[in-house]
């Protein structure tokens, strides 16, 4: 009974994932989600790691770095850096707004400008371009123009980009979603959130769409939106289908003073984020729960928030990570909404999380 | 809001207001008074000498050793922290988490 007993909570130890976060100066972090403790460090040759994603298969994981408008690509598996670049050339600089991994994990599509330092000033490109980096050749292969129609400085800034499972399309989420044919960069379909088809809504805006164990071609967020008489904000869950670009919007209540993205839990029937109202030395955070099946807030819970954080969820769902500003990462119970334990990475927490689920 | 609808008069003037003309503009929530500093979060050269959205301190990281390194990664302003990109790239070299070593911080004298 007692060996059952051990090795049914090996099983279960062994059921959670990893956890990859970016740190100062130059390395990603490894936790091991069940001992909760950093089990690796991943050196990056190119600088800082800035912004990470993970492949569709999750066995990938893609990494922006910053001294160099750097890339680095890492074995989930093995936790080895397989490949790296930097674009920078002498006195030229890119920027980056936004960039994906394409579905075969050959290329990287970015929306970048460039800075270029002449003798007497920094030239700035006006215009926001697509690029294609070819991680093989390790440089910009194909460039697009972003449409002259859509504002050029900062196309795609704070928004995400996602390609259709297929791989023909890339979606770029910002106040509208743009839908460009990869092949060519031409804007096929342009779905304006200022005006969507509930009626009563406008200025509306997603949040932050990505998240890494969601629903393979749909994305789900929270949304904010204003109604156009006494311009109330208010707040609900938004689902885009990636296959059938159709949108689906619910509105849930007033809107908070912030809102962090949603995060769901791997059978998605629950979705959590943090709310904030207040600001400052006033400013109060709730976890808040979702009934994702019938789109309604169904629980809250305050809690200590730091002055500035990200949000995260453990791959099995239930637990809570506030990560960032600083060097810990604060687990939370799910069920409980209560502080568990704090992660010390004894390093700055420089980039968001990824949660990589177990694979069995 | 197609849940809502008019069930007096004042509603329906506005139903009726809005027919004709776009937005009710004084409805609009009043923009509220931001503090005006110039260079951004700061007045000064030095970590730590900083206001929050709301001109005061309270929203600030704390201690405010937990984001020094974000003067450099996220608001691309190297100015409140020594060049780590030209001419001092080590200069944290010995420090990961500035909240627990930031002793081992290099000085730096341009």
């Amino acid at each position: 009974m007692r060996f059952a007993l051990a090795v049914l909570l090996a099983t279960s130890a062994s059921a959670q994932g990893t956890l990859f976060v970016g740190t100062w100066p130059h390395t990603i972090h490894v936790v091991d989600e069940a001992k909760q403790k950093v089990i690796d460090k991943i050196d990056l040759s190119t600088g800082t790691p800035l912004d990470m994603t993970l492949s569709e298969d999750r066995k990938t994981l893609y990494i922006e770095t910053l001294e160099n408008a750097g890339f680095e690509v890492i074995d989930v598996a093995t936790h080895k850096v397989t490949n790296s670049l930097t674009l920078n050339e002498g006195s030229k600089k890119y920027r980056f707004s936004a960039w994906a991994p394409d579905p075969e994990g050959k290329l990287i599509y970015t929306l970048y400008r460039t800075v270029e330092k002449k003798s007497d000033r920094f030239e700035v490109d006006r215009n926001t371009k697509f690029g294609v980096i070819d991680l093989a050749q390790k440089k910009i292969v194909r460039t697009g123009d972003v449409p002259k129609d859509e504002e050029q400085v900062g196309f795609g800034f704070g928004g995400g980009m996602r390609f259709s499972p297929d791989g023909k399309f890339l979606y770029v989420f910002r106040n509208s979603v743009y839908i460009f044919d990869t092949t060519d960069f031409k804007m096929v379909d342009k779905i304006d959130l200022s005006k969507p088809q509930f009626p009563g809504m406008a200025s509306l805006g997603m949040g932050r769409v990505l998240d890494s164990i969601q629903e393979p071609g749909m994305l789900i967020s929270v949304f904010n939106s204003q109604d156009p008489v006494v311009h109330r904000s208010i707040f609900g869950i938004a689902r885009f289908d990636l296959n059938k670009r159709t949108f689906e919007f619910t509105p849930v209540g007033p809107s908070a003073t912030g809102m962090t993205g949603l995060q769901v839990t791997p059978d998605r029937k629950r979705g959590y984020t943090v709310a904030f109202n207040g600001q400052g030395g006033t400013r109060r955070c709730e976890f808040w729960e979702f009934d994702l099946a019938n789109n309604k807030l169904i629980r809250k819970q305050e809690f200590d928030g730091r002055a500035r954080f990200s949000f995260g969820i453990s791959s099995t769902g239930k637990e809570f990570y506030i990560f960032g500003a600083g060097y810990t990462v604060e687990v939370y119970d799910a069920a409980s909404m209560q502080l568990r334990n704090t992660i010390d990475l004894s390093a700055d927490i420089t980039s968001g999380m990824v949660v990589v689920p177990a694979t069995r | 809001m197609k849940h809502l609808r008019a069930v007096n008069q004042k509603a329906r003037r506005i139903e009726d207001y809005l027919a004709a003309n776009d937005d009710v503009v004084g409805l609009q929530a009043p923009a509220g008074q931001r503090p005006h500093v110039p260079m951004g979060c700061s007045l000064v050269f030095s970590p730590g000498w900083e206001v929050d959205s709301a001109g005061g301190t309270a929203g600030l990281c704390q201690p405010v050793e937990r984001d020094l390194y974000d003067c450099y990664i996220t608001c691309f302003w190297p100015a409140q922290v020594p060049d780590h990109l030209n001419n001092y790239p080590d200069w944290t070299a010995k420090c990961a988490a500035a909240t627990k070593d930031w002793r081992n911080i290099d000085l730096v004298f341009p």
